[in-house]
C-alpha cells in the first residue's frame, strides 16, 4: 500500500493518522526534558541566542538555497519557541500579556520538514560565538517528533528489523547468507592475493568484536576484505558475533530511546562472545554511536576502537607491512562528520593515505571544518529526497571534489560513500571513484605471499572492460564485481537501506 | 532637575545595579547547578575539558573566527571592547566609585575613553545597519536585535556630550539625566534579555558539550512515562 506523502520524505501511514498531535508532542517533550539532560542547553540557548546569523555562512544548505528557513539559527528557533512558551517559567506569562504562539499541527509539520533538511553535521556550531549546537537541537527535535510518529519510513523500517526482527540487523541479512558472503570474500582474497583469510565467527574471548555497517556486506566488499586483511596481517584476535553483526544505530538520527536499545544490543553481543573491545568498521555514525557506550553502559563498557585507528596503530608499530608500490591514482579524502567534527579521527586516515598513495590531495576546507557529504543525519537512506541531497544539500561537496581533480574519493563511512557516489553521478562526475580507506589499503598490504598485487588479477576476473588495470582501478572494478556477487548471496534487506 | 538627577544617580542606580547583579548571579547559579546535575546523572563522565576551554578561549578574543564576514565580526568585537571598558574604566566613573564607596582602580586616559566611546557609537549604528543589510541576519532579526544596540548607544552618546560640553547642543543637566537614566534602564535589561550572555558566555561551550552526556536510562524512562514500554517499533 502506498504511503500518503505529507512531507518531503515518506512516513508510515499510522503516523499520519495520529490525532491530537500537539498535546502528544508536548507530553513527549515534557517527558524527554524530565528524564534527559537537554534543559540546560535549551535554557541557555533560549536566553542568549543573539540571532547574529554567523551560522548561515557556514551552512552548506543555506549557501545553496539562500532560504531563511535553512539558516541553522532559524531552524533551532522553531523548537526553542515551543520550549519558551511551554517549558520556561516566563512562557505562560508572556503568552497572556503579548498573546501569540500556540503549538499546532501545522507547526509540527513545519518542524518535521525543517529538521530533516538538516544533516546535523554540526559545522555551524564552530561558527556560533555563543557555542549554540544546532545539531543538538535537530537531534532533540527529531526525537520529540519521533514520539508523535514523524520518522522517515526508511529509518524506522530498518530499526524495526534491527530491534524486533528475526535477523537483528538493519539490512535483514540472515546469518547463513552472511556466512556465505564471508566465504565468498575469503575466496576472493585467496584468488587475488593468494592468502588464506577467514572471517571468524563467535570466537570466545576474542580481543576485538567486529561491527561494521551491516550494509557493507551487501555493498562494500572491498572494504570488508580490507578489514579482514588488516586483522589477518597483524595477527589480531577478532571475531564477528553471529547474533549481532550490525554497527548501524539509526537511533542517533532520531531517538535516544532507540539509540539506547541498540547500544545495549551491541554490548550484549560483545558480552555473549566474551570479547574485550568493540571494533567498529568504516562507518561514521556507527562509530559515534559506539562512542556513546559509556553513556548507556557506564565506564565498565567495552572500549571502542575504530578500524582506522587500529590500522594506523599497527602501521606505526610496524606490524602492518606494506608493499613498496603505491596507489598511482590521485586520491582525496572526505572527512565523515561523525568522526571528524570534534577532531577525534582526522590525522590517522591522512597519514595512512599519504603512506600508500603517490598523489594525495587535500580538500578545502577539511578536518573539523569539512563540509558534510550531504547525506548525513540519516538522510542518505531516504531515497525519495535524492534530488535534494545531491542538489542543494550536496552541491558544496561536489564542488570540493571537483576542485581537487582527484580520481578517487576515499571516505571511511558507508553513508558518505553512498551519498558521494550518487553525488558524483548526479553532478557529472561519473568518472570519480568513491571507496573506503581499507579498499585501498588492501591493495598495498604485504602478505609475504607470492600472490599478485590485486590489480591485475582483480582486473582479470572483472567484467568491466573499461577499468584500468591498476591497483586503484582494480579496487573499483573489484568493487563492482564482488558487490554483485555479495548482493546475490545476502539478499533480503527490507528496503535496501544502508548504513 | 536636581531631584531627578539625584534619584537617577542614587536609588534608581543602586536598584538597577542590584537587580542586574542578583539577576545574573541567579542565572549563573542556576546554570552551574544544572550543569552539576547533568554531570551527576551522565553515564559518560569523561568530558573533553581541553577542547571546551580552548573553544571558550578562542571566542573571548575571536580574531581567528572573523572569516568572510570580517567587517561584521570586527564591528562586533570593537563594540564589545568599548562596551566593557568604558563604563568600568572611564576616569569619571572611577572617581564616582571612589567618592561613593571608597574603592578605586586605574582609569583609562580620557582620550582613549573618548575614542572608544566614538567607536561604540559607530559600531552600534553599523551593527544595526549590517543586520538590516545582510540577508541572513535580517531574516533572523527580532525587534530587540535592532533596538538593543541602539539603546546601548544612548548612554554612550549622552556620556560623550557630558564629557565634552563644547560638543553638546543641549543643556548639561538634561543630558546627564538621559545618560544616567538610560544606563539604569540598561542595567535592568541585562538579566532579562540576551545581554545576559555577559555572565553566561564562559559556560556556553561547556553547556553544549554537557548536553550530549545523557543519563544512561533516559530513553527507557521516557518510554515508561509515555506508556510505550515494550511497544513494538
Amino acid at each position: 500500500m502506498a504511503t500518503p506523502k505529507r512531507y518531503a520524505y515518506h512516513v508510515e501511514a499510522a503516523a499520519l493518522e495520529l490525532s491530537d498531535r500537539p498535546r502528544r508532542f508536548l507530553e513527549a517533550f515534557a517527558a524527554i526534558l524530565r528524564h534527559g539532560s537537554y534543559n540546560l542547553a535549551l535554557d541557555t540557548y533560549a536566553r542568549m541566542s543573539a540571532k547574529c546569523g554567523r551560522c548561515a555562512a557556514s551552512c552548506q544548505l543555506y549557501e545553496a538555497t539562500g532560504d531563511p528557513q535553512d539558516i541553522p539559527c532559524h531552524r533551532s528557533e522553531l523548537l526553542l519557541r515551543v520550549y519558551r512558551r511551554y517549558f520556561m517559567q516566563s512562557g505562560p506569562l508572556k503568552a497572556r500579556i503579548f498573546g501569540g504562539f500556540t503549538l499546532t499541527d501545522e507547526y509540527i509539520d513545519e518542524m518535521a520538514d525543517a529538521y530533516y533538511r538538516c544533516t546535523a553535521c554540526r559545522r555551524c556550531k564552530a561558527t556560533c560565538p555563543l557555542g549554540m549546537d544546532h545539531g543538538l537541537v535537530t537531534h532533540l527535535a527529531r526525537w520529540v517528533l519521533a514520539e508523535v510518529g514523524v520518522i522517515p519510513r526508511a529509518l524506522v523500517v530498518s530499526v524495526r528489523e534491527q530491534l524486533d526482527g528475526k535477523t537483528h540487523n538493519t539490512s535483514a541479512i540472515p546469518l547463513p547468507a552472511l556466512k556465505d558472503t564471508c566465504e565468498f570474500l575469503s575466496e576472493e582474497l585467496h584468488d587475488i592475493y593468494s592468502v588464506d583469510i577467514e572471517y571468524p565467527f563467535d570466537i570466545e574471548g576474542a580481543e576485538y568484536v567486529f561491527f561494521p555497517a551491516v550494509s557493507d556486506y551487501l555493498m562494500e566488499a572491498d572494504t570488508l576484505m580490507g578489514n579482514a586483511a588488516v586483522m589477518h596481517a597483524t595477527g589480531a584476535s577478532w571475531t564477528i558475533g553471529s547474533h549481532n553483526y550490525d554497527g548501524i544505530n539509526y537511533g542517533l538520527f532520531y531517538s535516544d530511546r532507540v539509540m539506547e536499545r541498540i547500544v545495549h544490543q551491541l554490548v550484549d553481543e560483545v558480552g555473549r562472545v566474551k570479547g574485550r573491545k568493540v571494533l567498529v568498521g568504516e562507518c561514521g555514525h556507527a562509530t559515534r554511536s559506539a562512542w556513546h557506550i559509556p553513556t548507556f553502559i557506564g565506564p565498565d563498557g567495552p572500549p571502542v576502537v575504530h578500524c582506522i585507528q587500529y590500522a594506523h596503530q599497527m602501521l606505526e608499530l610496524g606490524k602492518l607491512k606494506l608493499k613498496p608500490e603505491k596507489i598511482p591514482e590521485s586520491v582525496t579524502y572526505h572527512d565523515p562528520c561523525n568522526i571528524a567534527r570534534v577532531g577525534r579521527i582526522t590525522e590517522e586516515p591522512r597519514e595512512i593515505l599519504k603512506a600508500i598513495c603517490s598523489d594525495y590531495r587535500e580538500m578545502t576546507p577539511n578536518r573539523t571544518k569539512n563540509y558534510c557529504c550531504g547525506g548525513g543525519g540519516g538522510t542518505v537512506s531516504i531515497d525519495e529526497i535524492r534530488g535534494f541531497r545531491t542538489g542543494p544539500l550536496g552541491m558544496r561537496k561536489a564542488d570540493q571534489i571537483r576542485d581537487t581533480g582527484a580520481e578517487i574519493v576515499v571516505s571511511p563511512c558507508a553513508n558518505c560513500k553512498k551519498q558521494l557516489r550518487e553525488l558524483c553521478q548526479d553532478n557529472g562526475m561519473e568518472e570519480v571513484q568513491v571507496m573506503g580507506l581499507h579498499d585501498l589499503l588492501l591493495k598495498v598490504i604485504d602478505f609475504g605471499t607470492d600472490g599478485g598485487n590485486g590489480a591485475g588479477e582483480a582486473h582479470e576476473g572483472d567484467e568491466d572492460e573499461e577499468s584500468e588495470p591498476t591497483a586503484a582501478g582494480a579496487a573499483s572494478s573489484g568493487d563492482v564485481g564482488v558487490t554483485a556477487s555479495a548482493r546475490s548471496g545476502a539478499a533480503g534487506g527490507p528496503d535496501g537501506e544502508e548504513g | 532637575m536636581n531631584t531627578w538627577l539625584h534619584l537617577a544617580r542614587g536609588p534608581l542606580f543602586w536598584t538597577a545595579l542590584a537587580f542586574m547583579v542578583l539577576g545574573l548571579v541567579r542565572q549563573l547559579g542556576l546554570t552551574l547547578w544544572e550543569t552539576a546535575r547533568v554531570y551527576r546523572r551522565a553515564g559518560d563522565k569523561d568530558l573533553p575539558m581541553g577542547r571546551v576551554v580552548r573553544e571558550t578561549g578562542s571566542w573571548l578574543v575571536p580574531v581567528r573566527h572573523f572569516g568572510k564576514r570580517w567587517p561584521y565580526s570586527l564591528t562586533t568585537f570593537v563594540f564589545h571592547v568599548g562596551v566593557i571598558l568604558v563604563p568600568l574604566l572611564l576616569a569619571g566613573h572611577v572617581e564616582l566609585w571612589r567618592a561613593g564607596l571608597g574603592i578605586s582602580w586605574p582609569a583609562l586616559p580620557n582620550v582613549v575613553s573618548t575614542t572608544l566611546t566614538l567607536l561604540v557609537i559607530a559600531a552600534a549604528l553599523a551593527l544595526v545597519l549590517e543586520r538590516a543589510i545582510a540577508r541572513a541576519s535580517r531574516a533572523l532579526g527580532r525587534f530587540s536585535d535592532y533596538s538593543l544596540p541602539l539603546f546601548i548607544a544612548v548612554p554612550f552618546v549622552s556620556g560623550l556630550l557630558v564629557m565634552h560640553p563644547t560638543w553638546n547642543p543641549f543643556a548639561t543637566d538634561p543630558t546627564l539625566l538621559v545618560h544616567v537614566l538610560s544606563a539604569d534602564v540598561l542595567l535592568f535589561l541585562v538579566p532579562l534579555t540576551k545581554l545576559s550572555h555577559m555572565i553566561l558566555f564562559p559556560l556556553t561551550q561547556l553547556v553544549s558539550e554537557m548536553a550530549w552526556h545523557f543519563p544512561p536510562d533516559a530513553g527507557s524512562r521516557v518510554a515508561a512515562t509515555l506508556g510505550k514500554e515494550g511497544e513494538p517499533i
